[in-house]
């Protein structure tokens, strides 16, 4: 990400998870050029939809629209008085595939959004919001929960994120990203999870292997960052990814949680997919997802 | 002649109405939906005023609004913002962009915040534009 250029943030909200100051707390991203706040408010299809004896219930979805309206009005005089640029879009549909229009048609660089979730049956058979947003955009998308657990704001989740590697090309990605935030991140803890599989050699030595093998890699991450001035730790965790991860996040005092996820190959997907979803649907912190499509922010 | 008149705006209700209140007083409406187009259409049509909204995708009113004050050959087309964003959150955020170092721009031929009333409109008009 090249220095002093204006990005843009699709900020979805439905006005559930996420109010202003949700967005509030992601302004340190001013540093690294998030200048352009563009709201998106989906009002969902069916709350408008035909009715047997009334048809579209157009007065329903004019107040709805103007609720929605009065809110990013004061929103956006808040962020206007301090010279940045705000858009808003307004509109009817299903959420998911409004979200990926809007990211596209404005060119987002994130998409900020809270947990969307199906009635369980319908997850069922449709899979994830979460998952399938990964796999429709090549835009990183952040899940953001900006309360902390102690009940405080989260109001720097970018200062210290935990980066969870997995040596993927997704991965690669989430790095690459991350370098272009020096001046928000102030330091990365880089993990890897080993599988416990691994570990089921009788021979010390090649366990051993693993964990030099890896924590070189690790190392070799920690250095990227710490040329570009972002103090790194690294660490190896073993067992099951998820729950890992998100105990090395409270253990490191992680502000969030990074991560590539690929949506490309079903096998894969549904392993790597299915550690996303626990990680956005369950943890506490905000998680930054990376998709494998991503394009590079350092090219 | 039927003088050309941009209303940039992305509500269509809005839309409806400033094309509506253009017609009956005989003037040829013009129409963009964000600042983007707006500002190619005003390049491009060179109209004799803008009624210019500032929430919008894309580009804001106040980024157009700036464009156009920067550009020798539309600075000085007339124009009046209609818009829910309050007046001095328009200058305001004009000036915390001329603080970042821009260049400072004049304040905008008229102010309207939404809404307004068709003869209000009519009037503002025609003062600009006769």
């Amino acid at each position: 990400m090249k220095k002093n250029e204006t990005k843009k943030m699709l900020f979805v909200t439905q006005f559930e998870e996420l109010w202003f100051d949700a967005l509030e707390s992601l302004m340190d991203l001013r540093k690294a050029g998030f200048n352009h706040v563009v709201f998106l408010h989906i009002i969902e299809r069916d709350k408008v939809a035909m009715r047997r004896g009334k048809g579209y219930l157009k007065d329903e979805e004019v107040r709805l629209r103007e609720m929605a309206n009065v809110r990013f009005i004061d929103w956006a005089e808040n962020l206007f008085e301090q010279g940045m640029e705000v858009g808003a879009y307004i509109v009817v549909g299903n959420v998911l595939p409004k979200i990926i229009s809007t990211a596209k048609e404005e060119g987002v660089d994130l998409i900020v959004t809270g947990r969307h979730r199906r009635p369980k049956l319908e997850e069922l058979y449709a899979g994830s919001e979460t998952l399938e947003l990964l796999r429709r955009t090549s835009t990183p998308v952040l899940i953001h929960k900006y309360m902390l657990p102690s009940g405080k704001i989260n109001d720097k989740p970018f200062e210290r994120p935990l980066l969870a590697l997995d040596w993927s090309d997704a991965s690669e990605n989430a790095v690459n990203y991350l370098l272009g935030f020096t001046d928000v991140i102030k330091k990365v803890v880089a993990i890897h999870v080993a599988s416990e599989k691994l570990f089921k050699s009788d021979s010390a030595m090649e366990i051993q292997a693993i964990r030099k093998e890896n924590r070189q890699k690790l190392e070799a991450v920690c250095d990227r960052f710490r040329e570009v001035g972002i103090e790194a730790e690294s660490h190896l965790y073993v067992g099951p990814t998820c729950e890992q991860i998100d105990k090395a996040a409270q253990e490191r005092e992680a502000t969030m949680i990074v991560g590539g996820t690929t949506g490309s190959k079903p096998f894969k997907e549904i392993f790597l997919g299915s550690t996303a979803k626990k990680l956005a649907e369950r943890s506490t912190l905000p998680t930054l997802l990376i998709p494998a499509s991503a394009k590079s922010k350092e090219s | 002649m039927a003088k050309k008149i941009l209303t940039v705006d992305d509500d269509p209700d809005i839309i409806a109405f400033v094309k509506t209140v253009l017609e009956e007083n005989g003037y040829i409406p013009m129409i963009a939906k964000n600042g983007e187009a707006g500002l190619a259409m005003v390049r491009e049509e060179k109209p004799a005023l803008v009624i210019l909204d500032v929430l919008m995708p894309k580009q804001s009113g106040i980024r157009m609004y700036r464009e156009m004050r920067y550009d020798k050959e539309l600075k000085d087309i007339p124009v009046i913002v209609l818009s829910g964003i309050a007046k001095r959150t328009f200058l305001r955020s004009q000036e915390a962009l001329t603080e970042f170092g821009d260049q400072p721009v004049p304040e905008p031929d008229a102010y309207i915040e939404k809404p307004v009333e068709p003869e209000e409109l009519a009037e503002m008009i025609k003062k600009f534009v006769g």
